[in-house]
């Protein structure tokens, strides 16, 4: 009890968490936190457009989705890791902020229609059917990730 | 006349003012700048990533790199319109700051990367696209161009710190 006295003590002066002691790891973290958004929304857009029926018409989409898998798997590790770190600079005040809210129910929502609808439409079962309902699915998908993204940046105010 | 009064005079026109002083217009800029880099960014590292031979390997170079290429240059010009535009909403503060142009820069340099591989290792890209790894020449060019895109995330975003 002790110990977490002088903790508590120190780091209300001092903050232990780099990204509340010095100005410049926030924006370091918020970059790599941007290129993984990059990677994780061009692998899933790829997904997206070939389950629209609009590119990559020739590969059949059970391959395309399997060999993306890790890419997309790289990409939410990215974002679980530096997005829960962001948050702990100041998680009191994120948690007020409406965007963030958005944001969370948005990616919560993206991630599990990644992991059923989108899995199920993927499935090597379905390749040699007509895209037909694959189509809005793959829109929801896109629209989905997009409201990630714009809650995301409101976040910040802008 | 020096080119920060010029910038000065340019951030005076009433079309500057309108994009700094409009209510929606500087948001939705940002929204579409930060939305195009990651439909491009994206699709040109999954392109880099095909040649480098670390995904898609199944999939020919140049149906990767073909099949997306409207979409790819859609982003672009998007991305170079809202660019422009949230540069000419405030002159004086982009003009004087030095990340602006490192990043401006970098963008030439990735363009300039863009064209080398283009008209070298892609014209032959028939005889060796199929295969899951591509020769070293493409290779280094993949190489560059990730690292100067991530490069670019990072000093984009700095500018604001600037």
């Amino acid at each position: 009890m002790f110990l977490v006295q002088i903790l508590a003590d120190v780091s209300g002066r001092v903050p232990l968490n780099p990204i509340a002691r010095w100005e410049w790891v926030f924006p370091v973290v918020e970059a790599i936190h941007i290129c993984g958004f990059a990677l994780l929304v061009g692998s899933i857009v790829i997904v997206d457009l070939r389950l629209l029926g609009v590119s990559l018409s020739s590969q059949p989409v059970s391959r395309l989705a399997k060999e993306l898998s890790p890419w997309i798997w790289t990409g939410i590790i990215i974002q679980l890791t530096t997005g829960p770190y962001l948050f702990s600079g100041d998680p009191s005040e994120y948690v007020q902020i409406a965007a963030f809210r958005n944001k969370m129910l948005f990616l919560f929502v993206a991630l599990v229609f990644h992991f059923t609808a989108i899995r199920k439409a993927t499935a090597s079962s379905t390749d040699s059917a007509p895209l037909g309902w694959r189509r809005p699915v793959a829109l929801v998908s896109l629209a989905l990730w997009f409201c990630v993204l714009l809650a995301g940046l409101w976040i910040g105010n802008l | 006349m020096g080119f920060m009064s010029f910038c000065q005079r340019l951030s005076e026109t009433g079309f500057s003012k309108h994009l700094r002083e409009a209510p929606y217009d500087f948001p939705i800029l940002i929204i579409l700048h930060i939305l195009t880099i990651a439909l491009f960014g994206g699709m040109v590292v999954m392109g880099n990533l095909r040649v480098l031979g670390l995904a898609l390997r199944s999939v020919p170079v140049s149906e990767v790199i073909g099949q997306f290429r409207p979409w790819k240059w859609t982003a672009f010009g998007l991305l170079l319109v809202s660019g422009t535009l949230l540069a000419l909403s405030d002159p004086v503060e982009y003009g004087g700051n030095i990340m602006f142009w490192i990043s401006n820069v970098l963008l030439l340099v990735a363009g300039l990367n863009a064209l080398i591989f283009h008209w070298g290792a892609y014209q032959s890209v028939e005889a060796w696209g199929s295969a899951p790894r591509a020769p070293r020449s493409a290779r280094r060019w993949a190489t560059v161009s990730l690292f100067l895109w991530i490069i670019l995330v990072f000093a984009g975003r700095a500018i604001a710190f600037f």
